[in-house]
């Protein structure tokens, strides 16, 4: 793959050498591929270099190429690495399809012109996807950019034998009173009730979106995030009275570890429950099957009734196609497929464990907590994308994230912060 | 001299400032020592045991594996290539370039001779992530006015470019700096034997650079080997990224094993290491030349 891609780059250099020695200037693509199969070569742009992520890649792009017929350049690349280039990846020379994230994070290119319109995609297997995910991969514009391929939840994660040992049962938590009674029960065997960390800033994020969605609802969380409600609003300082209420239940050091810190109180059996994103249990299995069987999630308690529990963070990865590409039909091809059922099947055939976006997917191959997963992820009504998805990328980490840290140093200093916040928001320049 | 060492209050006073001061030498030595110290020792532990037991654990088990991974999971071949072809043209072309222009400002007095050399010890400060963007756009343009995108931007000839521009500056610094301390009368008698420019420059200069153009190539291949920033920014394929970028194949998107991370920056730094340990004593020898003749 490699030595091939390098060959073709020399090449390129020499002919773009020769056509500047001729002084002629070139306009125009090099490839104009049409026709409704036959789309030419494509290249697909792949996020993660990490074995298991270019293992499925590799075996995805096979399968498609066997059912197409058509050619495939598999691009990986390192997922942070990319993430944080993505602006000059797509103003440079771009893959036709990409791996990115829907929400905001898709909307700020397509509303740069970066992204090309995929609506028609949509047309043909938007029927596979539920409308949540449509959302999701509307831009602005109200077109379609993006196309779901896999999610999970932000939910409570505990370990089944920690909560049997301590008698309690987080399946059947209905409400805030309970959820308190949970995490006192917790602390008093001597456990921490609710592990966190926000050394990163974002991981706290989990826990203020979900309790603005529970006490506030979907619509004001998404509105506030969209500047269109304000930080000042007693409702948000309601929020974070909620948010007080669970610190002396949380590890003391919880400016002090990361994520990862959180996840061995976890794995060490040192807490009860805590917030995460399911993508981390992956270490519980590689520690063991037996941590990994052990390990459960269910959602979020209900606080408000009027809302219940029908909101979750449930971040979709999916695909892009670049509006710079060589061959945007072929990109558009691309994801269709890749996308599609029949491209899910080929990814969870290649032993990628996660959850598909597709609606009508086989999960006979899921494991009891996938299975878990998806069951927290489908009782939502409405799905949001976590804090730093939603809402600019210069107001996510260099505003948010410190006032939550501020607020777990000094919860007393909460109107302060929040103005602070409202104020920095209002700071921002238009985009 | 002798009589004052034998004067015993000096001597003792002198004794006890030398240990005050290897202690803080000491000191520092395991300042620096640690952080590489650490590194072999997590590189050494499976993740695993470190995420069971936490860091700060006593390990149960050491061995080898996490090499064995790095080594497997990295595609050095593929890497160490491409790192090869951005690090041998950037520091040829840096030295002879440096060596041209150190030679013509400190040999020829003309109007710009200081200006120029300032010109470029200024560049050199310049922080690279304040010019990425334009040199980006201008990488982008070159190449869409000779109808290929690819010319420059994603591909190592823009990196080489990149890389010599940056590190002339401090090559010519360096290289104008050391021929000022050797006598202008070699070059004189040169022009009156009837040597032409190139001659002067070929047969008089470069062997008398020969020890700051080895140090120079020292520093240089381990700057450019090591660098990180100007391949992530200027090439989209990671197929064409040096070995810095290696490391990013053992990490995840969320979830990363320090462990296999450590050993792989072991395995990445080897390269480095071994030049510098079959080139020292060019290295130093360049370093004090150029300070004994000052």
């Amino acid at each position: 793959m490699s030595e091939q891609n390098n060959g073709i780059s020399r090449r390129s250099v020499l002919k773009g050498a020769a056509v500047g020695g001729l002084g002629i200037a070139a306009g125009g693509s090099l490839l104009a591929g049409c026709g409704s199969k036959d789309v030419g070569p494509m290249k697909w742009g792949g996020r993660g270099l990490e074995e298991s992520s270019v293992k499925w890649h590799e075996a995805v792009k096979a399968a498609y190429e066997k059912a197409s017929g058509n050619t495939v350049t598999l691009n990986m690349n390192d997922a942070n690495a990319f993430q944080n280039n993505l602006s000059q990846y797509l103003q440079g020379t771009p893959d036709d399809g990409f791996d990115w994230m829907a929400g905001y994070r898709m909307q700020f290119y397509a509303d740069q012109g970066l992204l090309e319109d995929v609506s028609s995609v949509w047309d043909e297997i938007g029927d596979q996807f539920a409308d949540s995910y449509k959302i999701a991969s509307t831009g602005s514009d109200g077109k379609q950019y993006f196309l779901p391929t896999s999610w999970y939840p932000w939910g409570l994660h505990y370990r089944k034998s920690t909560m049997t040992e301590l008698g309690l049962d987080p399946e059947n938590i209905a409400t805030w009173d309970d959820f308190m009674k949970m995490l006192e029960a917790t602390k008093k065997k001597g456990l921490i009730g609710y592990a966190l960390g926000d050394k990163g800033g974002w991981e706290a994020m989990g826990t203020f979106d979900i309790l603005n969605a529970r006490i506030n609802g979907y619509q004001f969380h998404v509105d506030l995030l969209a500047g269109k409600e304000k930080w000042t609003d007693a409702k948000v300082a309601e929020v974070f009275k909620h948010f007080e209420m669970m610190i002396p239940y949380m590890n003391k050091n919880v400016l002090d570890i990361s994520w990862e810190g959180m996840r061995d109180l976890l794995l060490q059996k040192k807490c009860g429950a805590m917030l995460m994103g399911s993508w981390f249990s992956g270490d519980f299995k590689t520690l063991s099957q037996a941590d990994y069987d052990d390990l459960w999630i269910v959602p979020f308690p209900e606080i408000n009734p009027e809302h219940g529990r029908d909101t979750i963070d449930a971040p979709i990865d999916g695909l892009c196609v670049a509006a710079n590409g060589e061959n945007i039909e072929g990109g558009k091809e691309l994801v269709k497929w890749l996308a599609s059922k029949e491209g899910m099947q080929a990814r969870l055939d290649s032993g990628n464990t996660f959850t598909s976006a597709n609606k009508g997917q086989d999960t006979s191959s899921y494991d009891p907590f996938q299975k878990q997963q998806l069951a927290v992820m489908g009782e939502a009504k409405y799905i949001t994308q976590f804090l730093d998805r939603d809402t600019r990328q210069d107001f996510a980490n260099p505003v948010v994230a410190p006032a939550i840290q501020n607020f777990l140093r000094a919860p007393k200093d909460i109107n302060k912060i929040l103005e602070s916040v409202q104020a920095q928001w209002d700071a921002l320049p238009a985009l | 001299m002798t009589t004052l060492v034998k004067v015993p209050e000096y001597k003792n006073t002198q004794k006890t400032k030398d240990r005050i001061i290897s202690i803080i030498i000491g000191f520092f030595a395991l300042a620096w020592l640690f952080p590489i110290a650490w590194t072999i020792w997590s590189s050494l532990r499976p993740y695993n045991d470190v995420i069971a037991n936490g860091v700060f654990s006593v390990p149960k088990t050491l061995n080898f594996e996490n090499y064995y991974n790095a080594i497997r999971l990295m595609k050095l071949p593929m890497y160490l290539t491409n790192s090869f072809l951005i690090t041998f043209p950037a520091v040829v072309l840096t030295l002879g370039f440096g060596s041209l222009i150190a030679f013509v400002v400190s040999r020829y007095s003309f109007k710009f001779n200081v200006a120029l050399l300032l010109f470029f010890t200024a560049g050199n400060l310049l922080p690279q992530q304040l010019v990425f963007i334009p040199l980006f756009k201008m990488y982008l343009w070159i190449g869409d006015l000779f109808g290929n995108r690819a010319l420059l931007y994603d591909n190592i000839l823009g990196v080489v470019l990149i890389h010599v521009a940056f590190q002339l500056g401090f090559a010519t610094f360096v290289l104008s700096s050391y021929l000022k301390t050797i006598p202008k009368e070699i070059s004189e008698s040169a022009m009156v034997d009837g040597a032409s420019v190139w001659v002067h420059y070929t047969q008089i200069i470069l062997p008398l650079l020969r020890p700051p153009l080895a140090s120079l190539a020292v520093l240089m291949t381990t700057w450019i080997y090591n660098d990180f920033f100007w391949a992530l920014v200027l090439m989209k394929s990671d197929s064409k990224r040096p070995i810095t970028s290696a490391l990013a194949r053992l990490q995840g998107e969320f979830v990363t094993d320090f462990n296999l991370l450590a050993a792989g920056a072991i395995v990445a730094a080897l390269p480095t290491l071994l030049i510098f340990i079959l080139l020292r004593k060019q290295f130093v020898s360049g370093l004090t030349l150029g300070s004994t003749k000052g």
